[in-house]
């Protein structure tokens, strides 16, 4: 693979992740505004 | 050998996203158990076992003076109310209205969609929860409503609307705070919840726990709960914390109901407030320093003969025999 190719390849794997870590976070903003307060308090880690 | 390690190079890349999504998921992802969805989610309420008219109901049963026959069904008052007061209404309808009165879409009950629960437009039981279920009242789509006092900005949409409401008390319930059952503290006195809230205090060390910061964690406005909380801080701001804070170690807050009952869950526990623990004999002595009352309530201008008729057996002795047996406390 190219120098350029290998790059392309690095950016792609980046974009990757902070497009599904945004995505995650979205969905924890969304999901907490609506779920279950009990529930989220007892699964709490201690 | 250069090229190995030029292939190799991504892996950190890769290993940093798990990990960042790994911590996410660890922290809040899998504590997010929600409302909507399935019938498998968490609900606020198993409306399924409280169906009026079914066997292997919850509900409580009496032997009730007061009972429609199925000529009465048409104009019967539709009931709606709270997640909480579930039990309490779906009760009163078992007891007094005819078989037939309670209907499903499709025929039968489901609460896999996006609400929960598939209650037909024309059926006497409706379940919107507080939020929906006022709107629902004051649009005159229910006749009796039944949860806390309404707050500040829904009696305002009713006067908007032209609407005045009649609010009577029909019992009386504890509003509870709650932590994580692991958590040390087991109890908070009253100053120190306001001061919490108020983002005076922020660490769980400073009230006797671990030191871990507080994240105080606040309802959606307009809900029986959040209304409640807005009476406990009258005009002190609240509900702001610092985005550390949901790194914290929670307190909660709730209807007694909720912990004690409907939600079966051994990883809370609820908090002594001024020394006092809520259970049911110190909410029905008084000791315990925070009872809401919780009312039925309609629209004055409903002409629905069966109202009045109804309200007065709720607060007849078979009427509380059924808030107490439900687990609530009576007013009488």
């Amino acid at each position: 693979m190219s120098k350029k190719g290998y790059r392309r390849l690095v950016l792609a794997i980046f974009v990757t992740g902070i497009v599904l870590t945004l995505a995650h976070l979205c969905y924890i903003i969304y999901a907490y505004k609506q779920c279950s307060v009990i529930y989220f308090i007892a699964k709490e880690l201690w | 050998m250069e090229r190995r390690g030029r292939w190799l190079a991504p892996v950190p890349l890769v290993l940093f996203f798990v990990i960042i999504n790994g911590c996410m998921y660890a922290l809040f992802t899998r504590r997010l158990s929600n409302n909507f969805g399935s019938a498998a989610s968490v609900k606020m309420v198993d409306v399924g076992s409280y169906l009026p008219h079914e066997e292997g109901s919850k509900l409580v049963r009496i032997d009730a003076s007061l009972t429609y026959s199925a000529d009465d069904a048409a104009e019967l008052p539709k009931m709606d109310g709270a997640a909480a007061l579930v039990p309490v209404y779906a009760a009163f309808i078992d007891n007094l209205y005819p078989k037939g009165t309670v209907k499903y879409e499709g025929g039968t009950f489901s609460d896999d969609n996006y609400y929960g629960e598939n209650f037909a437009a024309d059926s006497a039981m409706q379940y919107n929860n507080t939020v929906r279920g006022f709107t629902a009242l004051v649009d005159g789509k229910t006749d009796l409503f039944f949860s806390v006092k309404p707050s500040a900005e829904q009696m305002k949409y009713a006067q908007e609307k032209g609407v005045e409401l009649v609010c009577v008390p029909i019992g009386r319930e504890a509003f509870v705070f709650f932590v994580n059952a692991d958590n040390p503290v087991d109890g908070l006195t009253m100053q120190q919840i306001r001061d919490i809230y108020a983002g005076k205090i922020t660490n769980w060390k400073d009230v006797g726990g671990a030191n871990r910061p507080i994240n105080a964690v606040t309802r959606y406005p307009g809900s029986g709960s959040q209304t409640t909380m807005d009476a406990i801080m009258k005009d002190t701001p609240y509900g702001r914390k610092s985005v550390l804070a949901v790194f914290g170690a929670s307190l909660g807050y709730s209807f007694r109901y909720y912990l004690s009952d409907m939600v079966a869950d051994s990883g809370v526990k609820m908090l002594s407030v001024n020394g006092v623990y809520p259970d049911a004999g110190r909410i029905r002595d008084g000791s315990y320093p925070i009872i809401a009352e919780f009312y039925a309530i309609y629209r004055s201008d409903n002409t629905n003969p069966h109202i009045p008729e109804i309200v007065d057996w709720i607060l007849s002795d078979e009427g509380q025999e059924i808030v107490g047996k439900t687990g609530y406390v009576s007013v009488r």
